[in-house]
C-alpha cells in the first residue's frame, strides 16, 4: 500500500467513525431513530463533483462548519426545504408539521445541529487519535442544492483540483427526513493525518 | 434537446441543440455566442485570477485564463478567425455566505467585466451580485439564456 493510499484509508477510517458517531448523537438529539443509507469515500475532481448537483432546482438548507486545528476539514450539513421544517419541530419537541416556514426557529435548528454533529466529529478526532479539533460556529445557508455545495466545496478547490470527498446520507426513518453530510480535509490536514496512520488506534484498521 | 451539466472551474463548448446548465453562488458564468455561426459556450469560473509562476492545470478555474480559453473554444468550434462578432452574458458573483469577510463574488464580476472588455466582447445580458444562488441554463444555439434567482421568477436574456 502506497502512502498516499495509507493517508486516504486514515481519513476514511477517520471519517466513518466521526460520520457513526454523529449519526448516532443526531438520533438522540432528535429522539428518533436514524438509519445511514449510504457511506462512500471518494476521490472526485472539482468539476465532476459539483455536476453532482449541478442545474438542480432542489432547495436545501445547509450548515457549515469548519473544523479548524492540526488536521483542518470542512463539514457540512444539509437536508431538503421541507425536511429542515420536520427537523425544527423535532428539535423543538412539538408536534412534527407545527412549523410552516422557514423562519428563525428552523435556521437556529439546523445551525444547532450542525453545531452539534461537527463537535461530535471533532470528539472522535480528539478521543481516538489525538487531533485537536474545534468547530468554528456554523453558517446557515438556505439555496439551491448546486450552490449550497458550490459554496462549501470553494476553501478547498482554491488550492487542489481533486478532493477528498466522504458522504453520508441517513434517514429519520419515522419522518422519512433524508439528510447529507460531508467532510473534505483542507490544505494542511496531510501532515498530522500521516502521523496518525502510526497511531495504535489506526492500526486494528490495517 | 441534450442537457449538459457544467460543474465548478468548467468550461463547455457543444454544438446546438443542447442546453447548459449551472448552479452559482460567488462563482461566475460567463456564457459566449457567435451569432454568425450560431455557436456557444459556457465556463463557470471560481476565482479572479490565475497564481502567476505556478503551472495552471484547470485554466477554467481563474477568470483570466478561463474566459480566454473559452474564447479560444469557441472560435474552434465556430471557425471564426476572431471573436469581432461575439457577445457575453454574465451571471452570478452572489455573497451567499454573510459571515466571510471576502467578496469574492463582486471581485470575480469586475474580472469578468475587465477581460471581456479588454477582449473586445461586448456583454449584452448580466443578472450579478445580490446573496442568493443562481441557477442558469444556456440554449447555444440560440445564445439565449435564462436566469434564475433563488426565490425569484426566472428571466430569459
Amino acid at each position: 500500500m502506497s502512502s498516499q493510499d495509507k493517508l486516504q484509508k486514515a481519513i476514511k477510517v477517520i471519517a466513518q467513525l466521526s460520520i457513526d458517531t454523529a449519526s448516532r448523537t443526531f438520533s438522540k438529539l432528535i429522539k428518533a431513530g436514524a438509519t445511514i443509507d449510504l457511506e462512500r469515500a471518494f476521490i472526485a475532481d472539482i468539476s465532476e463533483v459539483t455536476r453532482m448537483f449541478s442545474g438542480s432546482e432542489d432547495e436545501v438548507v445547509g450548515a457549515y462548519v469548519d473544523l479548524v486545528g492540526d488536521a483542518p476539514f470542512t463539514f457540512l450539513f444539509f437536508v431538503s426545504a421541507p425536511d429542515s421544517l420536520m427537523l425544527t419541530d423535532l428539535m423543538l419537541r412539538r408536534e412534527v408539521g407545527t412549523t410552516k416556514e422557514f423562519d428563525l426557529y428552523a435556521k437556529s435548528a439546523v445551525q444547532e445541529i450542525g453545531n452539534v454533529l461537527a463537535s461530535a466529529i471533532v470528539n472522535v478526532f480528539s478521543r481516538d487519535f489525538g487531533i485537536a479539533m474545534k468547530p468554528t460556529p456554523p453558517a446557515v445557508c438556505r439555496d439551491y442544492i448546486g450552490t449550497v455545495f458550490e459554496e462549501y466545496i470553494m476553501k478547498s478547490a482554491g488550492e487542489l483540483n481533486e478532493l477528498f470527498v466522504m458522504e453520508s446520507r441517513f434517514c429519520v426513518v419515522q419522518f422519512d427526513i433524508k439528510c447529507h453530510m460531508f467532510i473534505v480535509p483542507l490544505p494542511g490536514s496531510d501532515e498530522v493525518l500521516q502521523t496518525v496512520l502510526e497511531s495504535p488506534n489506526m492500526k486494528e484498521y490495517y | 434537446m441534450r442537457i449538459i451539466a457544467v460543474g465548478i472551474a468548467e468550461i463547455k463548448v457543444v454544438q446546438p441543440p443542447a442546453l447548459l446548465r449551472t448552479n452559482l453562488g460567488s462563482c461566475i458564468a460567463v456564457c459566449i455566442y457567435d451569432p454568425a455561426t450560431a455557436t456557444g459556450g459556457l465556463l463557470h469560473f471560481m476565482m479572479p485570477r490565475s497564481l502567476q509562476g505556478t503551472a495552471i492545470v484547470k485554466k477554467a478555474k481563474y477568470a483570466d485564463t478561463g474566459i480566454q480559453e473559452l474564447v479560444e473554444e469557441v472560435k474552434r468550434m465556430s471557425q471564426a478567425k476572431s471573436c469581432s462578432g461575439f457577445v457575453a452574458k454574465i451571471f452570478g458573483g452572489a455573497r451567499v455566505l454573510q459571515n466571510i469577510s471576502s467578496d469574492i463574488g463582486s471581485n470575480n464580476e469586475e474580472a469578468a467585466r475587465r477581460i471581456l472588455k479588454e477582449m473586445g466582447i461586448p456583454i449584452t445580458a448580466s443578472q450579478t451580485g445580490g446573496d442568493r444562488g443562481y441557477k442558469i441554463e444556456f440554449d447555444v444555439g440560440t445564445g439565449i439564456a435564462r436566469c434564475q434567482r433563488f426565490g425569484e421568477e426566472a428571466k430569459e436574456y
